[in-house]
């Protein structure tokens, strides 16, 4: 099933390519905003399955085309992204060691919103698509093997990077990664039935219509289930919450005024966003990929 | 004011030896956990004022030795905690570049609670006493002119920190589970004169470890709100922490009995376990102090003198 809110954060089940409003069928969670209501939803969801499959069979919706999507998790209890979580396309010899580290749940944006880029002076603003999983039930010590369980969904999701920032070397991923609207996720929460293998999934990124990052998630170094026993051993992991696995940088490039992102993993649905930059800075407009093999040929 | 939270997590006010039960005053503030019940307190407390003091002023309370408090902010959306962000008691040349990391809000304890040392292989595990600023009004971009404009008050706050692993990621280093102890009270700040004067103290099993004043930070507060601000909007009920003077550093190992009391905060007690009774000197770390005041270029935060 995928979950969407819209609108006024209406709850809605996407069919194909119409949205059905479904916030009736969930009205008795207890909720004082979107955030809680998703997040109950989750921790209920197979009390609630019934309810919600016969509410968007019973209407078809509206075409999503003429709705505002907003986000599936507004306001998550932690974003906990790996760092350095894949081979880059084979080309590592070994996994880096496993870290993460995390992001401020006041970044979330999603589709049709804009990443406004920080006027601080950070070397480059670069996009990282990544497969985000959205966890189903606390998670606390979870081994390696129960993973499973404890993942409800999947969403895309954008590790927007501002390099450079903070005290490096010193740990700066709260300045490089936290800024205002750092983090477009969405638009659709996927339960996990309908997503298949996570770790074969491919993860396409375009800017400008300009395909950039085009991966696949088998390339990750840390696999699920590792990601999952890793994280819940250092902090407990509450549902709704998410755990964003890494992205390849090879095809990593710049951020610039005016551009527009758009962020598809299979079977999650097309992320759309716009870039703003006051400052009209100006990077060289090529993926690191493009940059490397350019100056080999030099 | 001094609010808490106590037993079941009802909202209270320390009043002297005394906790009294303010639920009635904030019955109308809806919530569906305690922290949103003390956000709403925080970012309502104009209108909710009137009616706790006439409350406090009616009631005798309980005598404070026969409640359980909990965390005052048992889990704020965020916990953003600056990073070597003191001056060292002068022995600092210059400050570090301005720099904070974000520790897990599933990392906060109370005053009674215990830190439980994971059996991940960190080098040493230290204390880290910080006041603690609590967020009073949403901060976006905010000037420093402006910052106190966004404080609601204060509070003790340890940030337990686990040296050595992931080459010092900070996810890896302060984000465990019960290293976050906070409390017992959240002091409003104008009960605190100078929030840049207050002395900090921290003893393990009553020996006198860390022992310095706000007055050595680094980024001074109103720097602090403005730097974070300008990164992630801070909410009402948000932590955020100005770090800690490294002079004092030592080990927390298995059943050590860590007090924090900085001036007009009350005193936080937590109590350490280890179920590995891995053992470290009893003494201050001076190779931690000596690199955090730049009279050692390495060694210290776990890493051995010659790395």
């Amino acid at each position: 099933m995928k979950l969407a809110f819209f609108d006024d954060y209406r709850l809605g089940v996407v069919v194909d390519d119409r949205i059905v409003d479904v916030s009736a069928a969930v009205a008795d969670i207890p909720h004082l905003g979107p955030h809680h209501l998703i997040n109950g939803l989750i921790e209920r969801f197979d009390e609630y399955r019934p309810a919600l499959e016969r509410a968007a069979a019973s209407s078809d919706g509206l075409p999503l085309a003429d709705v505002r999507l907003r986000p599936p998790t507004p306001k998550p209890g932690k974003l906990v992204c790996m760092a350095v979580n894949y081979m880059e396309d084979g080309t590592r010899d070994a996994p880096a060691p496993i870290n993460a580290f995390l992001k401020s749940p006041k970044a979330v944006i999603s589709d049709g919103d804009t990443v406004a880029l920080s006027k601080e002076p950070a070397a480059i603003f670069e996009h990282e698509a990544e497969l985000g999983m959205v966890i189903g039930r606390r998670a606390s010590r979870v081994s390696a093997g129960d993973w499973e369980g404890y993942v409800f969904g999947y969403l895309n999701f954008i590790d927007v990077s501002s390099r450079g920032l903070g005290a490096p070397p010193m740990d700066s991923f709260f300045p490089t990664k936290s800024p205002h609207t750092s983090a477009p996720l969405g638009p659709f929460l996927v339960t996990a039935d309908e997503v298949g293998d996570p770790q074969n999934l491919a993860v396409k990124l375009s800017v400008s219509g300009k395909l950039r990052q085009d991966f696949n998630t088998n390339d990750m170094a840390h696999k699920i289930p590792r990601v999952i026993e890793f994280a819940s051993s250092i902090t407990t992991l509450d549902p709704g919450d998410v755990v964003a696995t890494g992205t390849n940088h090879r095809g990593l490039g710049p951020l610039h005024d005016g551009d527009t992102i758009e962020m598809e993993i299979e079977g999650l649905g097309a992320l759309h966003l716009n870039v703003r930059d006051d400052l009209k800075r100006e990077w060289p407009r090529e993926t690191r990929l493009e940059r490397e093999m350019r100056e080999a040929a030099q | 004011m001094k609010l808490v939270m106590f037993d079941d997590f009802k909202p209270g006010v320390l009043n002297g030896n005394s906790v009294v039960d303010i639920s009635e005053a904030v019955g109308g503030i809806a919530h569906l956990s305690p922290q949103e019940l003390m956000s709403g307190i925080i970012a309502g407390f104009d209108s909710v004022r009137g009616d706790i003091e006439a409350l406090v002023a009616a009631s005798d309370g309980a005598p404070r030795d026969t409640v359980r408090f909990r965390p005052p902010l048992p889990k704020p959306t965020q916990i953003v905690a600056m990073a070597a962000n003191y001056m060292e008691s002068g022995a600092r040349e210059a400050p570090a570049l301005i720099n904070a990391f974000l520790k897990s809000p599933n990392s906060i304890i109370g005053d009674g609670d215990t830190i439980v040392l994971p059996d991940a292989p960190a080098a040493i595990f230290h204390h880290e006493a910080e006041l603690g600023l609590v967020i009073g009004r949403e901060a976006a971009n905010v000037d420093a002119a402006n910052a106190y404009e966004h404080i609601f008050g204060y509070v003790n706050f340890i940030d337990g920190s686990a040296r050595g692993l992931g080459n010092n990621s900070f996810f890896q280093g302060k984000s465990w589970d019960t290293f976050g102890p906070v409390g017992p009270c959240i002091v409003t700040a104008d009960e605190i004169a100078n929030p840049q004067d207050l002395r900090v103290r921290l003893w393990v099993n009553g020996r006198l470890r860390q022992d310095f004043s706000t007055a050595d930070m680094a980024y001074d507060i109103p720097r602090c709100i403005e730097w974070a601000s300008g990164i992630t909007t801070l909410e009402p009920g948000d932590i955020l922490a100005t770090g800690t003077n490294h002079q004092g550093l030592g080990a927390m190992q298995d059943g050590d009995t860590i007090e924090l009391h900085i001036d007009g905060l009350d005193k936080l007690t937590v109590s350490v376990r280890d179920d590995l009774k891995r053992e470290w000197s009893r003494e201050i770390d001076r190779a931690t102090a000596d690199r955090a005041a730049g009279r050692a270029s390495a060694g210290g935060f776990g890493e051995s003198p010659q790395s």
